[in-house]
């Protein structure tokens, strides 16, 4: 995904001096190229001037804050966002989802996390037909939030997630109706550095169809012998 | 504060009060308007005298009382229990002597007796048909009167006839005794005859007192008819004594009430009592000569031959009856129709009232929820706009705190992050140690704010399948390496706050994993409350801090780390949720019981 000759190039808003100059360092050992800009106005002056494939914004900034930002720029053709906040309470993070961001983050983090998520939300930025982010999905009278990491079944009732099963069924939403082999799966959904097996997909798929296939009938996940699993109901926002 | 818009609640208590009003002032009219006056119950004491005398004759005559008349008959042994009025005194003994009855034997009263009226006001239907009415009955009474006449002279004739007849008898019988003396026989068949006459004699004596009777009854009539002739051509001076207001008018009297003329009583001399009176005597309401009383609810009763008394009191006016029906009728219309009107008014009255409680309401759960509008009666308007400006103060609370904690958590955070990043360029080992002193620190940011900010009115309640929530939480922290399990039902529906039930369950897992190494969650239903259990394998709480631990910074074992606000923020959670948390005995470790109703 960084390739030395075409590094992704990464752009970090920050008004903290010192974390900016750090987060810099991060990404560049990790073989991006990063800039930064201490504000919004410095961040749309880089954007004006070239191309970025990430931006992580900060929440809270003299000036226009990171929030009504990311707002502004939401849309098509904007780079994907990661935010960096010191609000790290579950509803600033789904206020941030909401709103539009790709990945939320709080302060202080493990500077590896953000790079891992970085190249996450880069790898589906570039194969996701289905943009799986903002506020939900529908499929089959189901409604995913995204943002809360909740499944709403079609009697209105919430039902939550892991995170490992909110992540199995974002890469199976935003690639339906084509087969997805464990390794894909494995690649989509878990994180890279983390040593899970092919077994350990099977075993969240299991888990997701107990919280999915109450509906009798239509079967969400189906299995492929041999090859993998397809979703099979087609989502719509 | 400007003045509040709108109608205070007294202005719409004072309409609802006029249209009442207007409602009885509009019966009331309706009743004056489109209602014939109320026919009088108020007679004239000579008529209902005749009356009298028409039924005592009836009921020598017959031997039973008059029925249907408007009257109440009835024969009684006693004389009626009545108390003689003076003003009564005079009509009393005129009766006693049409009746040929002694002064006691009669007695008259009434309830109210006026002894002129001064003013009558009175329509009839139609004063010529009334008049050839009468008229006519008139000279039907002449004819039957010449009728009785000639026959209570034949009737005399035959008595003297008979008389005669008797006496030639009685002589020629005597001769004929004195003929045959000592002939038994003939004496016999004299007697015989002697008796013959005398009971034919007898019979004519009866006849024509029967024809008599009659005679007087029918002249009864005439002078009935005649007075209500007469009233019906007069015209009436009323008059107005000096006292009251000294004016004299001459009134054309649209027509006297005289009673309309009962068909005129067969002029049969044989059984001339057999005519009843008037069948049913109408109201006598007319201007009465001098002399004679008004009177109403009066009793009349005189003695019969037999010793018994006949007695007559007024009876119901029916046609007042349907008068008072028809007024009653028009009053409950009037009454309903506003009743109609009360209904749609107290309802238009307390519409905004209700959505006004329900606004409130509203504002008490969410802040952040519409403002109350300020419609109705002005009292609810000023009600409204106080609502709306705490409403208003609160949400700006609200910010200000939202703001405090913001400005907490960047200033407390950013230097934490600084650090974190700085300890990249370190040595692993070091590296990791920072991290997780780091990481300590951030804990404790994290729960004091979250403990500042922790509103548990501030999330909406949804349905919520409880197990999956702590299935997912037990996910999660085998994800991250940590023993927790959970076990029960696969789907068990609350309504709850989903972000609130995931930090009470979360907080309460975290404990046990801090002080007991694992958590085991179980979940059951008991009474329709969900019952969620989670247990560790730590050392338990002492049962005499059971409660403390619930205190915020309240911490079991120094240095254990976090602020000591997870348990609080778990319980102040349930309690919102109308729920609790408890910590039981165990064999071993730690048990803490939620509960939440359904």
């Amino acid at each position: 995904m960084t390739d030395a000759a075409n590094p992704s190039r990464v752009l970090i808003v920050d008004d903290d001096a010192a974390i900016r100059q750090g987060l810099v360092e991060v990404f560049e050992r990790a073989g991006f190229a990063a800039l930064s800009a201490p504000d919004v106005a410095g961040m749309e002056r880089v954007l004006a001037a070239q191309g970025v494939d990430l931006i992580v914004l900060d929440l809270m900034m003299p000036g226009e804050d990171g929030l009504s930002a990311c707002k502004r720029l939401s849309g098509k053709g904007r780079p994907p966002i990661i935010m960096l906040s010191a609000l790290g309470d579950d509803a600033d993070r789904i206020v941030g989802l909401e709103i539009g961001a790709d990945d939320y983050l709080a302060k202080p983090c493990n500077p590896r996390e953000l790079v891992a998520r970085a190249r996450a939300v880069l790898r589906r930025g570039r194969d996701a037909p289905t943009p799986a982010s903002g506020d939900s999905v529908r499929f089959a009278n189901f409604r995913l939030d995204v943002a809360r990491r909740e499944l709403i079944d079609p009697d209105g009732v919430v039902i939550p997630l892991s995170a490992g099963e909110f992540r199995l069924l974002r890469a199976f939403v935003e690639r339906p109706e084509r087969v997805l082999t464990r390794e894909q799966l494995l690649d989509y959904a878990f994180d890279s550095d983390a040593d899970v097996f092919d077994r350990a997909v099977d075993v969240q798929v299991s888990r997701l169809r107990r919280k999915l296939d109450r509906r009798d009938g239509v079967e969400i996940i189906r299995t492929v012998r041999g090859e993998g699993y397809v979703f099979a109901v087609r989502p719509s926002l | 504060m400007r003045r509040a818009q709108g109608l205070p609640v007294a202005a719409y208590l004072a309409a609802l009060m006029a249209l009442a009003l207007l409602a009885a002032f509009a019966a009331a009219l309706a009743v004056v308007i489109w209602l014939p006056p109320k026919p009088p119950d108020v007679m004239r004491a000579d008529e209902v005298a005749e009356h009298f005398q028409g039924g005592y004759d009836y009921m020598l005559g017959e031997g039973r009382p008059i029925s249907g008349d408007a009257m109440v008959w009835r024969v009684e042994r006693e004389p009626p229990e009545i108390e003689r009025a003076p003003q009564m005194r005079l009509a009393e003994l005129r009766l006693a002597r049409a009746l040929e009855l002694d002064a006691d034997e009669v007695l008259f009263a009434a309830e109210h007796i006026r002894e002129r009226s001064s003013a009558v006001v009175f329509a009839v239907r139609d004063v010529d048909e009334l008049k050839q009415e009468l008229d006519q009955a008139l000279g039907e009474i002449e004819t039957a009167l010449g009728e009785a006449e000639w026959s209570t002279r034949e009737a005399e004739q035959n008595l003297r006839e008979a008389r005669a007849h008797a006496r030639a008898e009685e002589a020629a019988a005597a001769q004929t005794v004195q003929a045959a003396r000592g002939d038994a026989r003939a004496v016999e068949e004299a007697r015989d005859v002697i008796n013959e006459a005398r009971e034919r004699e007898a019979d004519a004596r009866e006849a024509a007192h029967e024809a008599r009777a009659a005679e007087r009854l029918l002249r009864a009539e005439r002078v009935r008819i005649r007075a209500g002739h007469a009233a019906a051509h007069a015209r009436v001076d009323i008059e107005v004594s000096e006292r009251g207001h000294v004016s004299v008018h001459r009134v054309e009297l649209p027509a006297a009430p005289a009673p309309p003329a009962p068909p005129a009583a067969p002029a049969s001399a044989v059984a001339p009592a057999a005519a009843a009176p008037a069948a049913a005597l109408p109201p006598m309401f007319a201007p009465a000569p001098r002399g004679v009383a008004l009177i109403s609810g009066f009793e009349i009763g005189a003695q019969l031959p037999d010793g018994r008394w006949l007695i007559m009191r007024q009876g119901r006016n029916w046609e007042e009856m349907g008068w008072i029906a028809r007024a009653a009728l028009v009053i409950a219309g009037a009454l309903a129709a506003l009743f109609l009107l009360a209904l749609l008014f107290a309802r238009r009255l307390t519409r905004p009232i209700r959505s006004f409680a329900e606004a409130v309401q509203a504002v008490g759960i969410d802040p952040q929820s519409a403002p109350v509008s300020e419609r109705g009666p002005r009292e609810l308007r000023s009600a409204a706009r106080a609502v709306n400006a705490m409403q208003g103060r609160l949400r700006a609370l609200i910010a200000d705190r939202t703001k405090t904690l913001a400005a907490v958590a960047h200033d407390m955070r950013t230097p934490l992050m600084r650090l974190r990043l700085a300890a990249e360029n370190v040595s692993p080992e070091q590296r990791d140690r920072m991290a997780k002193e780091i990481g300590e620190v951030e804990a404790l940011v994290a729960s004091f704010i979250a403990f500042a900010r922790d509103d548990p009115a501030e999330e909406a309640r949804v349905s919520l399948d409880l197990a999956a929530l702590l299935q997912s939480i037990a996910d999660d922290r085998a994800e991250a390496g940590d023993a927790v399990s959970y076990a029960g039902p696969e789907r068990l529906i609350v309504t709850a706050q989903s972000l609130g039930l995931k930090r009470l369950f979360s907080n309460l897992v975290e404990n046990a994993l801090k002080y007991g190494g694992c958590a085991r969650m179980a979940l059951r239903q008991e009474e329709g409350a969900a019952i969620v259990e989670v247990e560790d394998d730590g050392p338990g709480v002492p049962a005499e801090q059971r409660e403390a631990v619930f205190a915020p910074f309240v911490r079991l074992r120094e240095g254990a780390g976090g602020a000591g606000l997870g348990l609080p923020a778990a319980r102040s959670i349930a309690r919102a949720h109308g729920g609790d948390i408890v910590i039981l005995d165990a064999p071993k470790g730690a048990l803490v019981r939620v509960t939440l109703p359904g």
